[in-house]
C-alpha cells in the first residue's frame, strides 16, 4: 500500500475567486448546482459550481459584522437559505432568478454574537429508507457502479419524498428549526422558522447552573434519531472542551455528557446515518465517536492526533465514506470516515481554512480559506 | 730545639736553592747555544724532580750530553726538600718569570721534544700547582710593550695551563694541597683562607684572561669535579663554584654537575627499587659530598644562580618527577632548612618572578611548598599540607588576582603563575581552603577580572583556574566556563612554549589584532564556507535519499495485484466484516501522499515595515527570526521607504536578542544575519543610519556586547563602502597633472605599461589588515607572436581583457561618509555616564572604538577626506588616558589607528600643509613617531612593541615620500603662484575641486 500512495495528492479542480474578505462558512444547495458562501465582510455570493462563476453576490449583513454561517437544508423549501451575521440576526432569504431577494423573507433578532455557527435539523438517511434497506444490502454485493447508482436514486428518491412532505406540511413541520448558541452563550436556543419565534432554549432556566461553567457553547449540531417520532436531539460542544447531548424533551438536563477535547470544540459533524460523527476542537485532535441511542451515550471510536492543532471544521460525505477537516493550519485533512486513516492532506489555501462543506452528491467538497478564496475539490468520487 | 734545627735548615736550603737558580739563570743569559740552556736548566731539573737523565740525551749533542749525564743527583730525601724550598721561596717566581719570558721567547722553539717535556715543561707540571697557577695566569696578560714577543709568551702559558689543569688534573692538586695543609692550627686557617680565595679566583679568572683564540679547552677547566672524594678542601671548592658563577658561566659549571647528580640519584633509585626514603640518601657518601659542597657556598646569588641552572638543565634532560625531586633535594633540602634566604628564593623568586617550564615549575612545588617526594604524595594527598602550602597560595592568590598583572605583565609570567597556583590548588582540600584568609576572595576576583580581557589565552587562565577551584570546593561538579577545556588532564602551559615568543614575528603580531580586533569578518567568511559546506552535505544527503527511494522500487520485484488487492481486502475486512452496509469500494480510498512539512505556513515578510514589527515582538521568536531571515535582502533591495525606517531599523535590529530568540546552538547564526542586516542597512543608508548607530553608541540603554557590535557593523560596512565596485567606462587618463597627484595609492606600483594591462589588483595571501609586504599584480597582454594555447576557443585573445580594464572601475564611496562615520563616535568617547565608561571599564570597546576609526582612515585613504579628518583622530589618539592606556588591549588598537594614519595620507597633502604652514598634521605625525618609539621602547606588551616598530618603519617611508613630495612641491608651487591663479583645476575622479 506503501508504494502505491506515492502519488501527490490532488490539487483543487477550481478555485472561486471574489470574495473580499475571509470566507466564513460555504454550503451547496441541496439540488441544484450552486454553492453559497459567506464572507466575514457580509457578502453572500452564489457560485455556479459547473461554470465556476459568481451567479450572484449580496450583502446579507452588515460589512462590520459579516456573515458566521450559511445553511441550507433538503429539509427547507429548495428555494431558501439562511445566513447568519455576527450582527445577532439569521436571516432566511429566498432564492430567485438571478440572486437572493431583496429582503429577507424572514429574520431572526437571536440578540446573539459569539462563534456558533448555526444548525439545521439533519434526518437520518438510512431511516428515510428503512424499508429498502435490506435490497440496499443485497445490492452492494452485486457491483459498486449499481450501489452508487441506487444510492443516487436513493437520494432523489429522498428529495422528492420530502418535496412531498414540504407539501403536505405534515410532521417536516417539526423539522423547520434552526439551533443555535443563545444570547446567553451558554445556552443553545432552538428558533422556529416558520414563526420566527424561539421555541425552547437548552437548559430551561433553572437548570443553567451547571452548564454555565462549561462556558461558550461553540458548536452545535440539530438532528433526528432514527425512529425518535420527530423529536429533536442536539449535540453542542462547549468552550472547556465537553459535548453534551440533548433531547428536547428532557430540556432540563442532557441525556449524556462527554469530554473528549482539551481545549473549546469549535466543530460537530453527524453522519448521514446519524449513528455517529467527528468532533473538531482547537487542540490537536479530531475524535471519530459513534451514538448509542438505546443507552444514550457518546462513544469514542477513534481519536486522531494533529501534528498542529486547530481544526475550525468538519464535514461528513453524505455516503459517510470520507470525511474532511478544515485545520488551522492552512490544511484540508482527508480521512476515511470508517476506519479514520488518513487519506490526503490538502494543501491549497495559505491561510487558515474556516470551513469544509460536500455536496450533496457526494462530487465535490468546497473549502473556504481566509485567503478570501473558495476551493473546489474532487477526490475519491463515487464512481457512477 | 728541633723545630729551630729544622727552620735552620730550611733556611740554608732556601738559600742554597736560591743560589743555584741564580746560576743557572747566569747561564740561560750567557747561553749561546740551546743546548747551554738546556744543560743549565737540567742541571736545576735532576736536583728537584726525579728524572732519568738519559731520556734527555738523544735529543742533544754529544758534548752536552756528558755535562747532563755528570750533573749532580740529589737523594730522594734531599731533594724533596729543595722541592719545597724552591716552591715556597722566591725562587720559583725568579725562575718562572725567566722560563717564560726569556726562554719561552728566545729559545723555547728550539727545544727538542723530550727537552722541553723534561727540562722546562717539568717546572711547572711537577710544581706546587697552587704556586705555579698564581705565576702562570698573570702572565696571560702581557702587555704589547714588552720587549719580548707577546704571542709567543702568551700561547706558552696557555699551553702550560692546559697542561697543568686539565692533564695533570691541577685543580684536584691544588685542592689536595689546600687540604693536606694543617686543618688543625687556627692561626694558619686564617691566612689559608686568603689563599684559598686568592687561587679560586686566580683561576677562575683564566676563561676571562684567556685570549679569544686560546684553546677552547681552558674554559672548560671545570672538569675538575669529576674526581670527587672526601678529603679534598670543600671550601675551596665551594669558592671555585661562587667565582665561576660570578663569572657568568653557570650554564657550563652545571652542565657537567647535573648529569652527574642526576646518574648518582637515578644510580640510587634503580638499587633500591620499592621504597626510596631520605635514609638511603643520606647514607649515600656521594649525597653527603654534595651536600657538603653546596653547604660550603656561601654566596646566595651563587646559590641561586645554580638552582635556576639545575632547574633548566633538568629539563632539557628530561628527567622524570622523582628524579628531579631527589636532585633538588640532596642539593638543597640542608639550605633550605637552615637558610631562610634559600627558602624564600624557592618560594618566591622562583614562583613569582621567574619563569621556568611547566615541569621545573611542578617540581620546584613538590620540594619547596608540599616538601614531600611525588610517589608519596599519591597516597597522602590532602593530609597532610603545611602551612607553608596555604601560605603559598594565599600570596600566588594575591598576585594573580591584581588587575595591575592581568594589565601588564607579559603572558609567559602569567600562565606561569596561573599554572603554579593551579597547581597548588589541585593538592588542596575544601577546608584548607576555608582556612586561608582570603585566598578564595582572590581568587575569585582573579577570575573575574580575568574573564573580561580580549585575550582569549587570559580567558582560558580564569576558566582553567576556576575549574580547579570549583573540583576543590565540590568534585562532583566541576564548573566549566569554557567548552574546550573539558579534558580531564589541564594543559598548564597554555600553549606558551618559549621558543614561541622568539620567533612571533610583526606579521604574526598583526595578524593577533586582526584577529581579536575584526574576528568577526573572519567567523563570517568562515560561516560562509560553512555555509558552503552544509549546502553541499544537503545535497548529497538529497542524493542518498534519492538513491534509497530508488532501490526500493525493484524493477525485478514482481508485484502480484492480486495479492496487494487480497491484503487491502482483508485488512478491511478486520473491522467491516461486521458492519451491515459492507461497501468494498472503500479499497478505492487509497490515501495519498502523507508527507507534510510547515514551511507554507511561516508567514513571509516582504516588506521593511513588517520586518520592524515583527523584531519589536520579542516575545515572537518564530516571527523575530524570520524578520531577520529577510532583513538583509530587503534592505539590499533598497526600496523608497527604507530613507524613512533605516533609523528606526538600526534601533530595532540593534536591540534584538538574538539569544534569547533563537533556538538553542543557533544564537550564532541568528547574530549573524543581524549583523548582516545591520551592514546592510549601513552601507546602503549611511547617514540615517549612522545618525542612530552613533546615538546608541553613547546610549546607556545597550550594553558592551550590542557596544562592540555596533563598531564591528560600521567597521565593516565602512569596508563595504570602500570596495564598492560601479561598472564605469574608464577612460585612458593621460599624463594630464604631475606624478604626485596622481589619483593612485602611493604605494601601488604605477600604471603605466602597454596598453592593454589590466589594473593593479592586490594579492591577499594572509589576509592580515597591517600587511606590509603588499604585493600587486595584473593581467598584462601578450606580447605580439606570443600565443595563448587552451582548450577553450577565444574568438579574440585580446578583447576580453581589454574590455574589462576598460569598463570595471572601482569607486571608494567612503569617503563622502567618512566624517559621517567618525566625527561623532570621536565625540562622546571619553565621557563618563551610567553604564558607558569607555576609558575604564569598558575599554574593549574603546579599543573597537578606535580600531573601526583606523579603518575608516584607512578605507579613506588617498582622498582629501583623509587629511582633513586625520588631525581629528590624531587629536583623540593623542589625549594620554588614551596612548596610554592601561590595557595593552587598547594601546594596540591606538598604534593600529596611527599606522592607518600614516598609510591614508598622501604624502603631496602632506607636503602641501607643510607648505601652507599648517602644522596640524606635521605635529601629528612627529606625536606618531615619538609616541612609537616610546612604545617600542618601554612597553611590557609584546604586540604593541611590534606593532610600534612597523608603524615607525611606516612612518620613515612615509617622511621619505612626503620629502620627495615637497621638493617637487616646492619646484611646482613658485611656478603656481604665477600660472594658477586665474581658475580652478579639476582633478578627474575625485569629489574635490582643487582652487
Amino acid at each position: 500500500m506503501s508504494s502505491k500512495s506515492k502519488r501527490p495528492p490532488p490539487d483543487p479542480v477550481a478555485v472561486l475567486r471574489g470574495h473580499r474578505a475571509s470566507v466564513a462558512d460555504a454550503c451547496f444547495h441541496p439540488s441544484r448546482p450552486i454553492l453559497f458562501t459567506g464572507s466575514s465582510d457580509g457578502e453572500l455570493r452564489i457560485w455556479d459550481t459547473i461554470q465556476h462563476r459568481t451567479v450572484s453576490s449580496s450583502w446579507a449583513h452588515s460589512a462590520a459584522h459579516g456573515i458566521i454561517a450559511v445553511a441550507c437544508s433538503s429539509l427547507l423549501e429548495t428555494n431558501k437559505i439562511i445566513s447568519q451575521g455576527r450582527d445577532g440576526t439569521v436571516k432566511c432569504w429566498d432564492i430567485e432568478e438571478g440572486g437572493l431577494s431583496r429582503t429577507p423573507s424572514l429574520t431572526i433578532r437571536t440578540n446573539s454574537y459569539h462563534f456558533c455557527k448555526l444548525s439545521l435539523v439533519k434526518k437520518p438517511v438510512a431511516n428515510t429508507n428503512q424499508g429498502d434497506g435490506t435490497i440496499d444490502i443485497e445490492l452492494s454485493n452485486d457491483s459498486r457502479g449499481e450501489r452508487a447508482k441506487n444510492q443516487e436514486e436513493d437520494s432523489n428518491s429522498f428529495e422528492d419524498h420530502l418535496q412531498g412532505g414540504l407539501i403536505e406540511e405534515t410532521s417536516v413541520e417539526g423539522l423547520k428549526y434552526v439551533a443555535m448558541a443563545g444570547e446567553q452563550s451558554s445556552e443553545i436556543e432552538l428558533w422556529d422558522l416558520n414563526t420566527g419565534e424561539r421555541s425552547i432554549r437548552l437548559p430551561q432556566d433553572n437548570f443553567v447552573g451547571s452548564i454555565k461553567q462549561r462556558g461558550m457553547c461553540m458548536a452545535v449540531q440539530s438532528f433526528l434519531l432514527p425512529g425518535s417520532e420527530g423529536f429533536l436531539n442536539v449535540l453542542a460542544g462547549y468552550e472547556d472542551g465537553s459535548i453534551l447531548w440533548w433531547d428536547i424533551r428532557y430540556p432540563g438536563v442532557p441525556l449524556t455528557s462527554v469530554k473528549f477535547h482539551s481545549e473549546p470544540v469549535l466543530s460537530l459533524c453527524i453522519d448521514g446515518s446519524c449513528n455517529g460523527g467527528i468532533s473538531g476542537a482547537a487542540d490537536d485532535k479530531i475524535v471519530l465517536y459513534s451514538l448509542d441511542y438505546p443507552t444514550g451515550s457518546c462513544i469514542v471510536k477513534k481519536e486522531i492526533s494533529l501534528e498542529r492543532p486547530g481544526i475550525s471544521s468538519t464535514a461528513i460525505r453524505p455516503d459517510s465514506k470520507i470525511a474532511a477537516t478544515a485545520g488551522w493550519d492552512h490544511r484540508v485533512r482527508i480521512y476515511n470516515y470508517r476506519k479514520g486513516n488518513p487519506l490526503a492532506i490538502l494543501k491549497y489555501h495559505h491561510a487558515t481554512c474556516n470551513s469544509v462543506s460536500y455536496s450533496t452528491n457526494c462530487k465535490l467538497m468546497a473549502s473556504t480559506s481566509e485567503d478570501t478564496t473558495v476551493a473546489l475539490w474532487e477526490l475519491y468520487p463515487p464512481q457512477t | 730545639m728541633e723545630a729551630a734545627a729544622a727552620a735552620k735548615r730550611k733556611i740554608e736550603v732556601e738559600s742554597k736553592v736560591i743560589e743555584k737558580v741564580g746560576e743557572v739563570i747566569r747561564e740561560i743569559e750567557r747561553a749561546k747555544h740551546v743546548e747551554q740552556v738546556i744543560c743549565a736548566l737540567h742541571s736545576l731539573a735532576v736536583l728537584l724532580f726525579p728524572i732519568d737523565s738519559s731520556l734527555l740525551s738523544g735529543s742533544i749533542d754529544e758534548h752536552y750530553k756528558d755535562q747532563v749525564i755528570i750533573a749532580k743527583v740529589h737523594a730522594p730525601n734531599e731533594r724533596d726538600d729543595w722541592w719545597r724550598a724552591f716552591y715556597q721561596g722566591a725562587a720559583f717566581p725568579t725562575l718562572a718569570r725567566v722560563l717564560l719570558l726569556d726562554v719561552a721567547s728566545n729559545w723555547l722553539t728550539c727545544f727538542p721534544l723530550s727537552a722541553k717535556k723534561h727540562s722546562y715543561d717539568v717546572f711547572f707540571v711537577n710544581g706546587l700547582s697552587t704556586e705555579v697557577v698564581q705565576v702562570l695566569v698573570p702572565h696571560l696578560q702581557l702587555t704589547s710593550s714588552d720587549v719580548f714577543d707577546v704571542n709567543v709568551v702568551q700561547s706558552n702559558v696557555e699551553r702550560l695551563l692546559v697542561l697543568c689543569l686539565l692533564d695533570n688534573d691541577g685543580v684536584f692538586k691544588m685542592a689536595l694541597d689546600l687540604a693536606v695543609s694543617p686543618h688543625s692550627e687556627d692561626t694558619i686557617n686564617e691566612r689559608l683562607k686568603s689563599v684559598v680565595s686568592r687561587v679560586a679566583h686566580i683561576v677562575t679568572s683564566i676563561p676571562d684572561k684567556a685570549r679569544l683564540r686560546a684553546p677552547p679547552l681552558l674554559s672548560s677547566q671545570q672538569a675538575i669535579t669529576d674526581k670527587s672524594e672526601m678529603d679534598v678542601n670543600l671550601s675551596f671548592l665551594g669558592e671555585i663554584f661562587s667565582r665561576i658563577v660570578r663569572r657568568g658561566s653557570s650554564d657550563v659549571l652545571l652542565s657537567e654537575v647535573t648529569p652527574q647528580v642526576l646518574r648518582h640519584v637515578r644510580s640510587c633509585l634503580s638499587s633500591n627499587t620499592d621504597v626510596v626514603d631520605t635514609d638511603v640518601f643520606e647514607s649515600n657518601p656521594e649525597s653527603q659530598f654534595w651536600l657538603k659542597i653546596m653547604e660550603a657556598i656561601t654566596d646566595s646569588y651563587t646559590v641561586e644562580r645554580i638552582a635556576e641552572q639545575l632547574l633548566r638543565q633538568l629539563a632539557t634532560e628530561h628527567a622524570s618527577d622523582i628524579e628531579a625531586y631527589w636532585v633538588l633535594w640532596i642539593l638543597f633540602h640542608q639550605l633550605l632548612k637552615s637558610q631562610s634566604s634559600v627558602r624564600s628564593m624557592f618560594v618566591d623568586k622562583f614562583l613569582l618572578w621567574k619563569v621556568f617550564p611547566v615541569c621545573c615549575l611542578q617540581w620546584i612545588l613538590q620540594f619547596a611548598v608540599f616538601e614531600c617526594s611525588p610517589i608519596k604524595d599519591l597516597w597522602t594527598k590532602g593530609h597532610e599540607t603545611t602551612n607553608g602550602l596555604l601560605d603559598i597560595v594565599q600570596r600566588l592568590a594575591a598576585v594573580w588576582s591584581k588587575r595591575d598583572f592581568v594589565q601588564s605583565a607579559p603572558l609567559e609570567q602569567q600562565a606561569y603563575i596561573t599554572a603554579a597556583l593551579g597547581l597548588c590548588l589541585e593538592k588542596m582540600s575544601k577546608e584548607e581552603l576555608d582556612k586561608t584568609k582570603d585566598a578564595m576572595h582572590s581568587i575569585l576576583q582573579g577570575v573575574n577580572c580575568r574573564l573580561e580581557s580580549p585575550a582569549d589565552l587570559v580567558r582560558k587562565m580564569a576558566s582553567t583556574i576556576a575549574l580547579v577551584f570549583s573540583k576543590v570546593v565540590d568534585p562532583k561538579n566541576p564548573l566549566y566556563l569554557d567548552d574546550s577545556c573539558n579534558g580531564e588532564t589541564i594543559d598548564w602551559e597554555f600553549g606558551l612554549t618559549t621558543s614561541e615568543k622568539v620567533s612571533l614575528s610583526v606579521s604574526n603580531a598583526e595578524k593577533q589584532i586582526d584577529e581579536t580586533g575584526m574576528s568577526t569578518s573572519a567567523t563570517l567568511s568562515k560561516d560562509l564556507a560553512r555555509a558552503a559546506d552544509g549546502g553541499k552535505g544537503i545535497g548529497v544527503k538529497s542524493k542518498s535519499k534519492k538513491s534509497s527511494e530508488f532501490s526500493l522500487v525493484d524493477p525485478d520485484e514482481i508485484i502480484d495485484p492480486a495479492t496487494l488487492n487480497y491484503e487491502s481486502v482483508s485488512d478491511e475486512n478486520d473491522d467491516d466484516d461486521a458492519s451491515e452496509n459492507s461497501d468494498s469500494c472503500d479499497s478505492s480510498l487509497q490515501p495519498y501522499d502523507l508527507t507534510d512539512d510547515d514551511t507554507d505556513l511561516k508567514r513571509k515578510i516582504s516588506q521593511l515595515v513588517d520586518v520592524v514589527g515583527a523584531l519589536r515582538k520579542s516575545d515572537d521568536a518564530d516571527g523575530v527570526e524570520r524578520a531577520l531571515d529577510v532583513a538583509e535582502s530587503l534592505i539590499r533591495a533598497s526600496p523608497d521607504e527604507l530613507t524613512h525606517l533605516a533609523g528606526d531599523l538600526v534601533r530595532t535590529l540593534v536591540q534584538v536578542r538574538c539569544s534569547d530568540v533563537a533556538v538553542e546552538g543557533e544564537e550564532e547564526s541568528a547574530e549573524e544575519k543581524r549583523q548582516r542586516a545591520l551592514i546592510a542597512l549601513v552601507a546602503t543608508r549611511p547617514f540615517e543610519s549612522l545618525d542612530t548607530l552613533n546615538k546608541l553608541l553613547y546610549s546607556p540603554n545597550v550594553d558592551v556586547c550590542q557596544r562592540i557590535m555596533i563598531l564591528d557593523v560600521m567597521t565593516l560596512a565602512a569596508e563595504e563602502l570602500a570596495n564598492a565596485k560601479t561598472m564605469k567606462p574608464k577612460h585612458q587618463k593621460g599624463p594630464l597633472i604631475s606624478n604626485i597627484s596622481e589619483p593612485q595609492p602611493w604605494f601601488l606600483p604605477s600604471n603605466t605599461g602597454p596598453p592593454g594591462a589590466g589594473s593593479w589588483k592586490e594579492v591577499s595571501d594572509t589576509g592580515t589588515l597591517l600587511n606590509w609586504l603588499i604585493r600587486n599584480e595584473r593581467e598584462l597582454p601578450l606580447k605580439p607572436g606570443q600565443v595563448k594555447r587552451g582548450k577553450t576557443r577565444r574568438w579574440n585573445l585580446r578583447s576580453g581583457n581589454i574590455h574589462e580594464s576598460q569598463t570595471e572601475w572601482s569607486q571608494n564611496k567612503f569617503p563622502l561618509y567618512a566624517a559621517a562615520f567618525m566625527l561623532p563616535a570621536m565625540q562622546g568617547f571619553d565621557k563618563k555616564r551610567h553604564g558607558v565608561d569607555l576609558l575604564g571599564q569598558d575599554f574593549i570597546v574603546l579599543g573597537k572604538l578606535i580600531y573601526m576609526l583606523g579603518v575608516c582612515m584607512k578605507c579613506a585613504s588617498m582622498h582629501p577626506e583623509a587629511s582633513a579628518l586625520a588631525p581629528l583622530l590624531l587629536d583623540m589618539l593623542r589625549a594620554r588616558e588614551v596612548c596610554h592606556h592601561k590595557e595593552a588591549y587598547v594601546r594596540r588598537a591606538v598604534l593600529f589607528a596611527a599606522s592607518c594614519v600614516l598609510i591614508a595620507l598622501h604624502p603631496s597633502s602632506i607636503a602641501s600643509s607643510l607648505v601652507e604652514g599648517n602644522i596640524e598634521i606635521s605635529e601629528g605625525l612627529e606625536w606618531i613617531r615619538t609616541w612609537a618609539l616610546h612604545v617600542a621602547d618601554s612597553d611590557p606588551d609584546r604586540e604593541c612593541y611590534t606593532m610600534a616598530v612597523s608603524c615607525l618603519q611606516l612612518h620613515s617611508e612615509m617622511a621619505l615620500l612626503a620629502s620627495r613630495a615637497l621638493e617637487s612641491a616646492e619646484t611646482t608651487f613658485k611656478a603656481k603662484t604665477i600660472s594658477l591663479s586665474k581658475g580652478t583645476i579639476k582633478i578627474p575622479n575625485s569629489n574635490i575641486q582643487y582652487y
